[in-house]
């Protein structure tokens, strides 16, 4: 969104010290309008906070999937742990847990994407929903 | 052993052991430093905003910048309608921040660096996430294991993968943090220990302590750009979590 900042005017000849300066103030105040018009069609300021830094962002998708699996495994072991059939849940929910890892890491990286346009179109949950449970 | 890079993670009793219903609840250096965070961001604000001048002086200006960053975060992800968690994500993101800037000053503790509190702060979040779902959609919320359109065959499993992935979620918040700050301090630590060992050697020594020692510097910097974007993460994350809340699109 940084828009291209203009060079100076190049400098009227026979231009009266006053002439030059008013032509400065023009110049600002027409940036500032500018400027004043592309913040209130994006209304985004901080849109650098949230893409954060390439460190964070895959530092996130790689915390996403591995709390993914971890949860998946421990619920696993712990059912098994409850029932005494030690390989079998942990082996499956460890499966599921991948999935789920998957699942979260693609659902962060669509996130960092802008949300306001998304919650925009988003439509209120639909009071028909059908009703098979 | 002098270098031992696990060593400052140590809690230890600071005024000895105090039990309680068989709990251990004893002043430990790790509540020291919490109470030193809590009590440096109360002074702070409190002295940037004694003067509210119109025009700010510089204690000021980063109060107010400190303020208006997280108030446009949270009026970007949550709007109009969130900013009564302000205050929350504020005193979050305001607690681990200096918990972590105050780790990075020599000898001091980094509460962050404990996966006990870490998860604590997130389990809390998650759990208010649930608590907000539940009382803004009622029992509707927990559809949002059941996601619409999905052919009834597969709908168990997808439910299944759903409440792992909803479960993740505050291990991955609290883990986030932890892991960075335990991993930072750790590699902090052992490049100056190289730079120390190497040192102890003699001359030839002395010549190659140069590259850990540079890399300790760089890293330092690396640290400091983590404390505060860990901070900031965990911050925006909670209004993310938030916001799912209050509008479930499933």
């Amino acid at each position: 969104m940084a828009e291209p900042r203009k060079p100076h005017a190049p400098k009227k000849d026979a231009g009266p010290e006053l002439g030059e300066f008013s032509d400065r103030l023009k110049n600002l105040s027409d940036r500032i309008a500018a400027e004043k018009v592309e913040q209130a069609g994006t209304q985004k300021p901080s849109e650098n906070f949230q893409a954060a830094t390439a460190y964070s962002k895959g530092y996130r998708l790689a915390s996403e999937f591995v709390a993914g699996v971890l949860v998946g495994g421990l619920l696993g072991y712990g059912l098994d742990w409850l029932l005494g059939t030690l390989p079998l849940f942990l082996i499956v929910l460890l499966l599921f847990g991948f999935a789920a890892g998957i699942l979260n890491m693609s659902r962060a990286a669509n996130r960092s994407q802008p949300t306001a346009e998304e919650l925009k179109k988003m439509t209120p949950p639909r009071a028909d929903d059908e009703e098979e449970d | 052993m002098a270098n031992d890079p696990i060593h400052q993670f140590q809690i230890k009793d600071l005024a000895g052991p105090v039990n309680i219903g068989g709990y251990d609840i004893s002043f430990t250096n790790s509540a020291l430093f919490m109470g030193i965070a809590v009590a440096s961001i109360t002074a702070f604000l409190w002295y940037a905003s004694r003067k509210q001048a119109l025009v700010p002086d510089r204690t000021q200006s980063v109060g107010e910048l400190w303020y208006g960053m997280i108030h446009s975060m949270v009026k970007n992800v949550l709007h109009e309608e969130g900013m009564k968690f302000f205050p929350l994500v504020f005193s979050l993101f305001s607690f681990v921040l200096v918990a972590n800037m105050l780790g990075m000053f020599p000898y001091f503790f980094t509460v962050t660096s404990h996966v006990v509190v870490t998860a604590a702060l997130a389990v809390f979040v998650v759990g208010l996430v649930v608590v907000v779902g539940i009382w803004k959609h009622g029992l509707g919320w927990f559809k949002l294991f059941v996601p619409s359109g999905v052919p009834i065959v597969i709908l168990p499993f997808i439910s299944l993968i759903e409440i792992i992935s909803f479960l993740s979620r505050p291990i991955s918040l609290g883990l986030r943090l932890f892991g960075n700050m335990l991993a930072g301090h750790i590699v902090l630590k052992v490049f100056s220990g190289f730079v120390v060992s190497l040192v102890a050697l003699g001359i030839g020594g002395i010549v190659g302590a140069i590259a850990p020692l540079a890399m300790a510097v760089a890293l330092t910097a690396l640290e400091f750009l983590v404390a505060f974007l860990q901070a900031f993460v965990f911050a925006i994350l909670t209004c993310v979590y938030l916001n799912d809340a209050l509008h479930t699109h499933h």
